[in-house]
């Protein structure tokens, strides 16, 4: 943990628009409401993984420190349980601001902590994207080291552990193609890029 | 009671023996599940949402859309999907910017959503309304004596506004059905916490440190199983129970049913039609309890 972060900030750190980026997420224009009350730290089930908590990239946040927020596992690392948000006495929907701090993160380029998670939103949306729901197979593959022998072999072990039982479905499951799915996705990505 | 059923991808794939048994209780209490023709994926909790929140929301307008069409309310068996539709009905009705954005995705492609659809998880309709009378009433096998844990997992009980049906620190729906049924519900503390579901693929260790947390209390508290109304957590607590023994070096064992396999144990219902097959961790061990008090599993 960074603690000593907040006694070196410059104002070569500071993002004065950050805030005002953020205003943008859906939910995000409650962030100036946060009093640092450490109830998302303390709730947090994923803390133990993350360099700052929950509370401190709020606080982070505040004072403008995109580059620290944007690169920080934390934001990565948060689990999307909502206990914070269900707990938070401000009602501040955090889950929901460490999805707009990936999303930002992602359309910016910055380099995740995680080198992984960037792949795994885009392989994910690609896939469902596709063929309208998930294929699990599919995405491990996309995702896998193909230069860890130790990972091919740990992630064959469960996949004949899911195979025995019949619960690796191999074939994508397809929607059929005339029930808007594909046109919503094509209206959805013409909308994106407009903006 | 019909309902527009919404399966999601994993019902599909690793957790077909959920549904399975969703199926064969059905019959005892009157709930019927007509599926939503042509489903897509619910818009995903963080993984579409985080790199597109427009086409998460539209994902799960679709759906939303199609079940308007069948005049039915969405009932889902997985808390995934349950909170990432209920999220999408509420953002539709309370963001108006959004609202235009995603109707104009699905006007567009020749679909309506005019916002009359509730969003309800199984477990909801078997709290509200079936009711715990009526899952007592067709109790044909009592489970005399088995210690169950129940897992609620996080996303079922957190959504905000009308789809919330449980409390959020100290749910209580799925310990009234384990009573019902006649066994013992085992008060254990991390039974909403997160088993870490969305990091699986990504950051495994992390994920093995979160599902350890429910296995080891639930064990601790001398549970038989736990049962989970959540294929997410299913997964974690099932398929990955072997890996997490040998990553920290404990010894687990706790076979993990899904809430209708329970249910489908004290109906009489037989193993094999409830797919307790499939379960990873084998179950045998509470078969072998409930026969010691004059359980008889029916053979079909």
């Amino acid at each position: 943990m960074k603690h000593n972060l907040f006694h070196q900030i410059t104002d070569q750190m500071t993002d004065p628009s950050f805030i005002e980026e953020i205003k943008k997420i859906p939910d995000g224009d409650k962030i100036l409401d946060c009093i640092q009350c450490g109830v998302c730290a303390g709730s947090c089930h994923a803390r133990f993984a993350m360099d700052y908590s929950p509370m401190q990239i709020l606080k982070m946040a505040h004072l403008g420190l995109k580059q620290e927020v944007l690169t920080s596992s934390t934001i990565w690392i948060c689990a999307s349980c909502y206990t914070c948000a269900s707990r938070c006495p401000r009602g501040l929907n955090i889950p929901a601001i460490m999805s707009g701090f990936k999303n930002m993160a992602m359309k910016n380029n910055v380099s995740a902590p995680i080198a992984l998670k960037p792949k795994f939103h885009k392989a994910f949306t690609e896939i469902v994207g596709k063929y309208g729901r998930m294929h699990e197979p599919e995405l491990q593959l996309r995702l896998l080291k193909k230069t860890s022998l130790g990972d091919l072999l740990h992630n064959a072990s469960l996949g004949m552990r899911m195979l025995r039982k019949g619960k690796l479905k191999l074939q994508p499951s397809k929607l059929n193609s005339n029930t808007h799915f594909s046109e919503i996705v094509k209206n959805v990505l013409k909308q994106e890029g407009q903006k | 009671m019909k309902y527009a059923y919404f399966p999601g991808c994993s019902i599909h794939a690793s957790a077909k023996e959920y549904a399975m048994a969703a199926n064969a209780v059905n019959k005892f209490l009157d709930v019927e599940f007509v599926e939503i023709p042509d489903w897509n994926c619910c818009g995903a909790i963080d993984a579409v949402y985080a790199y597109n929140r427009l086409l998460s929301v539209s994902l799960s307008a679709r759906n939303l859309a199609l079940a308007e069409n069948m005049k039915m309310n969405i009932v889902t068996l997985c808390s995934a999907c349950f909170f990432t539709l209920s999220r999408a009905n509420n953002m539709l009705r309370e963001k108006a910017e959004l609202k235009s954005t995603v109707e104009k995705a699905i006007n567009d492609a020749g679909l309506k959503y005019e916002g009359g659809v509730k969003v309800r998880h199984y477990m909801d309709v078997l709290a509200n309304d079936v009711g715990f009378d009526k899952i007592r009433q067709q109790v044909k096998m009592p489970l005399k004596g088995l210690k169950v844990a129940p897992y609620y997992g996080c996303l079922i009980v957190r959504p905000t506004g009308i789809q919330r049906f449980d409390d959020p620190e100290h749910p209580t729906s799925m310990d009234k059905v384990i009573e019902a049924l006649g066994a013992e519900p085992v008060y254990y503390p991390d039974k909403t916490r997160c088993c870490g579901a969305s990091l699986v693929i990504t950051d495994e260790e992390v994920m093995m440190e979160m599902t350890k947390g429910p296995l080891l209390t639930a064990k601790n508290a001398q549970a038989d199983c736990i049962v989970t109304p959540c294929p997410m957590c299913h997964f974690n607590l099932d398929a990955k129970q072997k890996d997490i023994e040998s990553h920290f070096d404990i010894d687990i064992g706790l076979p993990v049913l899904y809430i209708t396999q329970l249910i489908g144990l004290a109906f009489g219902i037989s193993p094999k039609e409830l797919g307790l097959h499939r379960n990873i961790v084998s179950p045998n061990r509470i078969l072998e309890k409930l026969k010691a008090t004059n359980y008889t599993a029916p053979k079909t």
